[in-house]
């Protein structure tokens, strides 16, 4: 691997956080960039990047970031700015809302989906109400 | 390479608990217990008493600090607060304010 020769404040790539497997937060992590946590977090996270809930991971608490993919285990609410993937091997708890959600065969989830998208046309008027 | 990393621009208020090494280049509040070593990078801002196996302070940290093993402040680096710890460096550049306990 090539590495800049300047690399006082970069010598590891600090935009991409990484809480790993034996750590445990108790409280809140917020911040700009992206976060992957294969460890534990009681409390919220928000972010502006990419939260990855990895496998084997667990958070407690609410989650707010732009893009979210869970493998892992939260209880809590996700809010993302952008779409909301949900792993086979994922366990979620809470409600969801994002500009997409998918949810992988296999994965465990109770709570409300909430994705704000626009219905084509030919859903869109006339059929109001068609509970 | 580290188990966990606190990027830059992220913020943990609260307590971190790790049986790994952890490298903190963003911001840190409350309380910091790990098993393994703590790298505080240039730029990065622990408030809080952090008890490590090992700990080099290349940013700044306000709290007391204590390290099985040792503690390294490093040039640039700004340490605030009592130090516990068998081994203690302190390079020329580095700024430090608190008590040393070497345990002797």
């Amino acid at each position: 691997m090539v590495r800049a020769p300047a690399m006082q404040d970069n010598d590891l790539d600090t935009s991409g956080s990484v809480l790993g497997r034996g750590t445990r937060v108790r409280g809140r992590v917020v911040g700009e960039g992206d976060l992957r946590v294969e460890g534990h977090v009681e409390g919220g996270v928000s972010l502006t990047g990419e939260l990855v809930i990895e496998e084997g991971a667990e958070i407690t608490g609410d989650v707010e970031a732009g893009v979210v993919t869970i493998a892992g285990t939260l209880t809590g609410d996700v809010s993302a700015r952008g779409p909301v993937a949900i792993r086979a091997s994922a366990k979620v708890s809470g409600n969801l809302g994002g500009t997409e959600v998918s949810l992988d065969e296999g994965a465990e989830f109770a709570g409300r989906i909430e994705a704000d998208f626009e219905l084509p046309a030919e859903l869109q008027g006339g059929r109001a109400g068609g509970r | 390479m580290a188990g966990t990393i606190i990027g830059s621009g992220i913020t943990i208020e609260g307590e971190i608990t790790s049986d790994e090494e952890v490298v903190v280049a963003g911001t840190v509040r409350g309380k910091l217990s790990v098993d393994g070593g703590v790298t505080v990078e240039g730029g990065a801002v622990v408030e809080a008493d952090v008890a490590a196996a090992s700990l080099s302070v290349g940013g700044h940290v306000t709290g007391n600090v204590s390290a099985s093993d040792r503690v390294d402040l490093l040039t640039g680096g700004r340490l605030v607060g009592d130090v516990k710890a068998a081994r203690l460096t302190i390079a020329d550049g580095a700024s430090f304010k608190g008590n040393v306990d070497m345990d002797v």
